[in-house]
């Protein structure tokens, strides 16, 4: 569960994020949408705490990103714009190192990277090292990465970023997954198709500000486009304006 | 701790980097005790080596060549017509000519003069023979000219009011100590360069490929996560430290130090007291680097600023000998500074203050530690992921 309550924050003039305000539930795929340079990368920074929002809260699971990160860092999994990888270690031993870092035990960890290396289907590269992958093996790494400790809450930022058609299904079919084990899954992207088939609710956002919140549904209502990118369209001019 | 597990792997992996990095101080000690024992046996040769002189008309001076002939120097009679072409041309390095009019002269009492021939436009050691040379055949002629003062009933002290006493006290083992004196150079360096890549691919590295924003999600504190890294940088350092003190105890041994009267004991016990008086120095320089890398947005940026660290600790070296400073407390609360001098007392074979061990302990401790939390305050800054 993620509560986001009149966030904003600006880097020297300018003003990344200027108000942003939404709630995501557990058991759903939210997904942020917005052009380029609209401020969803901040937003999700923002709660991966690795940025402070200048103005405003976000509390995850109850804790507040500012106040407690180490108890939300504990709660989340992040995966990254860039995979960020450490390309001198093999797959296992980058998932091993987060999970190290989570504290998790020897043995609890090596049974865990063994499910998820199952389910991710990374068993072929999973003891190679990380140079020389493809986009799509690294963001399955990351991703793993990201899982290793079970979060209850999970960020993707622009997760099917340079994937191929079947790499973008497999993830698709990993991150519908996640919501149905009841996890808060939330997701940047600017890819309508990719919206449509996955997600449950939206936040559009456009110039900073949050200017939609709702379900697909209730965003073809609203703009009554049928067509969910005539909806967005739509929605982002009326902000612009 | 995990930090320091994950580092470590990461740079051991990177085969290129170590090697290196580990290679100057493996190889450095080789070089130097190389460079120690060229000297010594150059100095040592200077002092000592016979050297040849040529010399035309031999025999119209049978006085002076005995006495030439009883220094140490062997002579080669010549008969060369024109004796300057032969040096001219390389066939002869130093030749002393001796008119036919010589005996007449020196039987008549008139001044004799000997031309001496050599060409100084070549390296080597003619100006030195010649100067030798012209030494000795002074020598010859200030004894035959007391002799006559004598017979005459002068003293022939009246001709030599002033003496000057030269005493060189540079001893071919001081020479050798003036090389060794550039060892704590060496070391400091080697300190900096063992931690130098692992800084750099921590903190800028990281930075760079992007790996720096998931890891600072992770529930690891800036501190730990910091001294981590610190830490990870200090093993290589202090890998590379105990390779070149090795590296220096196996090569000491060859340079010929006996020759000169010298006993250099590098033996185990002072390998393990010059690594524990560095391992402050170890951690500060992790600290150091840590820090400036950390400024670096990227790889490039971070190596154009650490080779410009790595040449800040030796400049109090530097600066402290031109000034003649002498070791006192207070020079012990820098860094690199008091290890070096350490350093170099325990070499010499002289007992360590003790006073002094503590304070540069504590000295160079209390700035690494202002190093870690300046590191620990940029990683709490947001900045760093900008």
């Amino acid at each position: 569960m993620i509560q986001v309550e009149q966030i904003r924050k600006s880097f020297g003039v300018v003003q990344a994020v200027r108000e942003v305000s939404f709630t995501a539930a557990d058991g759903r795929i939210t997904a942020l949408l917005g052009p380029n340079g609209a401020g969803k990368s901040t937003t999700l920074r923002i709660l991966a705490t690795v940025l402070r929002a200048d103005v405003g809260s976000a509390r995850i699971d109850g804790h507040d990103v500012t106040a407690d990160a180490m108890a939300v860092r504990r709660r989340i999994g992040v995966l990254p714009h860039a995979a960020g990888l450490y390309a001198r270690l093999t797959a296992r031993e980058n998932i091993a190192y987060f999970g190290a870092l989570h504290g998790l035990g020897r043995a609890a960890l090596k049974a865990r990277i063994d499910e998820l290396i199952e389910r991710l289907d990374m068993q072929t590269f999973a003891d190679r090292r990380v140079a020389g992958f493809s986009q799509g093996q690294r963001i399955k790494v990351a991703l793993a990465r990201a899982l290793v400790h079970d979060p209850s809450n999970v960020l993707l930022d622009e997760p099917t970023n340079g994937l191929d058609v079947m790499a973008t299904r497999a993830l698709r079919e990993i991150i519908l997954g996640l919501r149905n084990e009841g996890r808060c899954v939330i997701l940047s992207s600017h890819v309508m198709q990719e919206i449509g088939t996955l997600c449950d609710d939206v936040v559009i956002i456009g110039a900073g500000q949050a200017l939609f919140r709702g379900t697909q549904q209730a965003l073809r209502d609203a703009t009554g486009e049928t067509d969910l990118e005539e909806a967005f369209i739509s929605i982002i001019g009326a902000g612009t304006e | 701790m995990v930090v320091l597990l994950k580092e470590c792997r990461d740079n051991i992996r990177d085969r290129r980097t170590i090697v290196s990095s580990l290679s100057l101080a493996v190889l450095g000690p080789a070089l130097f005790a190389g460079l120690m024992a060229l000297v010594l046996n150059t100095t040592l040769g200077e002092a000592r080596d016979p050297f040849t002189l040529a010399v035309a008309g031999s025999e119209y001076a049978p006085g002076l060549l005995e006495h030439l002939e009883r220094q140490n120097l062997t002579i080669v009679r010549v008969d060369e017509p024109s004796p300057r072409e032969a040096v001219e041309s390389g066939r002869l390095e130093l030749v002393l000519v001796i008119e036919p009019d010589y005996g007449e002269r020196f039987a008549t009492g008139q001044i004799n003069s000997l031309a001496l021939i050599y060409d100084t436009s070549g390296m080597g050691t003619t100006r030195r023979n010649a100067l030798m040379t012209r030494q000795m055949v002074q020598g010859y002629g200030q004894k035959i000219g007391s002799l006559r003062l004598q017979l005459r009933g002068i003293d022939p002290k009246i001709l030599s009011p002033i003496v000057v006493d030269e005493v060189d006290t540079a001893s071919p083992a001081a020479r050798a100590l003036t090389i060794l004196a550039t060892l704590p150079y060496l070391l400091v360096l080697v300190i900096f360069m063992g931690g130098f890549y692992l800084a750099i691919d921590a903190t800028a590295g990281e930075r760079e490929h992007g790996s720096l924003e998931p890891l600072l999600s992770q529930p690891i504190s800036r501190l730990q996560l910091v001294l981590g890294k610190m830490a990870a940088a200090s093993v290589f350092s202090a890998l590379s430290l105990a390779l070149f003190l090795l590296s220096l105890a196996l090569s000491i041994p060859l340079v010929p130090l006996h020759k000169v009267g010298m006993s250099l004991e590098i033996g185990f016990q002072q390998v393990l007291l010059m690594f524990a008086i560095c391992i402050p120095l170890v951690l500060f320089g992790a600290a150091l680097l840590t820090v400036v890398a950390s400024f670096a947005k990227s790889y490039k940026e971070a190596q154009t600023y650490l080779t410009m660290v790595i040449l800040v600790p030796t400049m109090p070296l530097l600066i402290t000998q031109l000034l003649n400073l002498k070791t006192n407390a207070w020079l012990m609360l820098v860094p690199s500074l008091s290890q070096a001098d350490l350093i170099s007392t325990t070499i010499k074979g002289d007992p360590l203050n003790a006073v002094h061990v503590v304070i540069s302990c504590i000295g160079t401790g209390i700035l690494t530690a202002g190093l870690a939390w300046l590191a620990v305050a940029m990683y709490r800054r947001e900045r760093i992921l900008i």
